[in-house]
């Protein structure tokens, strides 16, 4: 045993050094193995940590540990764990150095406590960034809101205008402010379909339409665009594509137009073709690719990254024109759609926008020919009675000029929601066109009240809601509620008209 | 005369409980983040009045959200305690209630201090908002970084630990 006790001495002697301390806590004896401490010194003196053994005097426990505890001696930094014990004539500290053995520890925790602290900063900086967007989001759609009925009027107005004897002159700037009142429209449409994509309020409405008409119709637009421009324009799509197809014809419209009118306004000479492919035909599904080149200005490599970004424009002397919202609407509406879009451009050479879409195509088409509204039909012992529930002074005169001069309605006006089913009860009408917002009764609510009245005259009058809050979930809400139909501000005149004619009898 | 104070300073891992001692000890400040095992002890003489003196032994515990598995020979002989939370992360003060009730029944009877640290990465309006609207009151909030009412810190626990003596 002396060799192994010789080797073990080596080994641990080191580590573990012993002192033993009176009751005035003055250093009697230390065996020095790592620390150097003064005999004949106070122990207080040595590191603040030795102050706790006046605390200990009044413990009952005869011996205590502390762990980990970091000693800072001479310069150097010590980890130990200490024992104290009580004994007659003093106290004695068993000092065990574990320096290297709680750099370890401290390493693994270093770790541990920066990933969690990360993680949870980074759930704090999502919410902060998801708050954000919620803000932007509640701020364009008021915005928007707001903007609704004063673009109605503007429109209904130039559209009354419009139809009155005009100069040469005044036609064109009639024309002009058509443009400028079409552009307006389509931004505040465009700045909607962002932030209802952002705010995931989007839903697609899916229904069967033939595919070949939403062709043709693209052909005709963008062809004529494109003899205006001085372009060359060609739409061509495999013949194996079904006519009838399942989807939502109006979004795949719009992605459509948004990447068509982008070429066009890139490309200044040259052509535009737009080609769609069929990917395949499987279980009454189609995969269709569309693509889009022409032969335009390009995108350089590191906007690529971001073309698709809200408000991202390329800039040219040019092209200053537009909002910036429409590949990043197309890149929104396609991921509803479960798609992506892909692109591929050389600078000064052009372009090639493409994505793949699946549609249902329906083996048996339930799609009936459109009968066509005759324009302006007439009640046949008169006029139709028209009750225009609306509190905007401005619109009541708008709306009041539509109506009036299509020379088949007569109009009665009421600005209170309160007062309605009074007007109801002693007047009678063919229809109703209800705003939403009224003063003291909504016009959701009225129309639930008129749905539940117990005369059949009244319960059973078309109303018609006219409402600034275009959304999916609102427009559900009114026709819940028992509206025959919605028209969103800003309307078309032909669009109100053909909506109320299909109701009247 | 001098008296002898222990401090422990307590809270989550990386509230800055170190940096607080760090700033008030030697009025410096480092961006890296250390974490502390254990404890570390630093001592600090503050005067009370002329001629007499509090020796305040600071004990920097380790940060943990369990404040229940604190090892007690760290906390015997404690005069006072500064409870620290960090006011960018609610999860150091999310159950502050809970983790008080736990100091206070350790360490009954003795002056308590809650600090909420960091302030110098949050607008002090809208965190005083976030904490009323979360019933919680802090004695100060302070910033290692920049030293906002770290002293101030100190001072009123020597006067509560010198009204006590």
């Amino acid at each position: 045993m002396e060799l192994l006790n010789k080797y073990k001495k080596s080994y641990t002697n080191n580590d573990i050094q012993f002192v033993f301390v009176n009751d005035s806590r003055v250093i009697l004896e230390s065996d020095q193995a790592f620390l150097k401490l003064t005999i004949g010194d106070f122990i207080y003196n040595t590191h603040p940590f030795f102050e706790c053994l006046h605390a200990l005097e009044n413990t009952p426990e005869e011996e205590t540990t502390f762990n980990c505890v970091h000693l800072n001696i001479h310069d150097k930094e010590y980890t130990t764990d200490i024992k104290i014990i009580k004994k007659i004539d003093g106290i004695l500290l068993v000092l065990h150095n574990l320096t290297q053995h709680y750099l370890t520890y401290q390493s693994i925790a270093q770790s541990r406590n920066e990933s969690i602290i990360n993680g949870e900063l980074i759930i704090l900086k999502n919410s902060e960034l998801e708050e954000r967007e919620r803000f932007k989001n509640s701020f364009i759609q008021n915005f928007s809101h707001e903007l609704r009925n004063p673009l109605t009027n503007i429109i209904s107005i130039t559209n009354i205008i419009a139809n009155t004897e005009l100069t040469g002159e005044q036609k064109n700037m009639i024309n002009f402010l058509r443009e400028s009142n079409a552009n307006l429209k389509l931004m505040l449409e465009d700045i909607l379909s962002i932030s209802m994509i952002a705010s995931g309020k989007l839903q697609l409405r899916n229904k069967e339409f033939n595919i070949y008409e939403l062709f043709n119709l693209l052909r005709f637009t963008y062809g004529a665009k494109a003899k205006e421009k001085g372009l060359e324009f060609t739409l061509t799509s495999d013949i194996k594509i079904p006519e009838y197809v399942e989807g939502d014809y109006l979004r795949i419209y719009q992605i459509l137009t948004n990447l068509l009118d982008n070429a066009f306004k890139y490309t200044q000479d040259g052509s535009i073709n737009f080609n769609i492919e069929l990917n395949q035909k499987r279980a009454n599904k189609v995969s269709l690719r569309f693509k889009i080149s022409d032969t335009g200005i390009g995108i350089p490599q590191e906007k690529l990254a971001t073309v698709f970004n809200s408000f991202t424009q390329l800039k040219t002397a040019e092209q200053q024109n537009g909002n910036g919202l429409g590949l990043a609407i197309v890149k929104g509406l396609l991921q509803q759609m479960e798609s992506d879009i892909k692109v591929h451009s050389k600078l000064n050479r052009g372009s090639t926008f493409y994505f793949d879409i699946v549609l249902k195509y329906p083996l048996h088409p339930t799609i009936k020919p459109d009968i066509k509204e005759k324009k302006y039909k007439h009640k046949e012992e008169g006029k139709f009675k028209v009750l225009l529930v609306e509190d905007d002074i401005h619109l009541q005169t708008t709306l009041f000029k539509i109506l009036i001069n299509t020379e088949v309605f007569f109009v009665d006006l009421i600005n209170d929601g309160a007062k309605v089913i009074e007007e109801l009860v002693n007047n009678s009408y063919d229809i109703i066109l209800m705003d939403i917002n009224l003063p003291n009764l909504s016009g959701d609510k009225i129309t639930h009240a008129i749905r539940e009245f117990p005369f059949k005259n009244i319960k059973k009058i078309p109303i018609i809601g006219l409402t600034a809050n275009a959304y999916e979930d609102d427009i559900k809400a009114y026709l819940k509620a028992g509206m025959n139909a919605v028209v969103p501000k800003p309307f078309d005149h032909d669009v109100l008209l053909k909506t109320m004619f299909k109701y009247l009898k | 005369m001098q008296t002898s104070k222990k401090i422990v300073i307590l809270g989550h891992f990386g509230v800055g409980k170190t940096s607080l001692i760090r700033r008030f000890v030697e009025d410096s400040f480092s961006d890296n983040y250390k974490v502390s095992i254990g404890v570390h002890i630093t001592k600090k003489v503050v005067e009370i009045a002329a001629g007499d003196s509090m020796s305040l032994i600071l004990w920097d515990l380790e940060g943990t959200d369990d404040l229940e598995t604190i090892r007690n020979s760290y906390l015997l002989g404690t005069h006072g305690v500064i409870f620290v939370f960090d006011v960018t992360r609610p999860s150091t003060f999310q159950n502050i209630n809970t983790d008080l009730k736990i100091v206070t029944e350790k360490l009954p009877n003795i002056p308590l201090l809650v600090i909420g640290n960091k302030t110098d990465l949050v607008v002090i309006k809208e965190l005083e908002e976030l904490l009323n609207k979360n019933q919680i009151s802090t004695d100060f909030l302070t910033s290692a970084k920049t030293g906002d009412a770290v002293n101030d810190v100190f001072l009123k626990l020597v006067n509560q630990l010198n009204g006590a003596t």
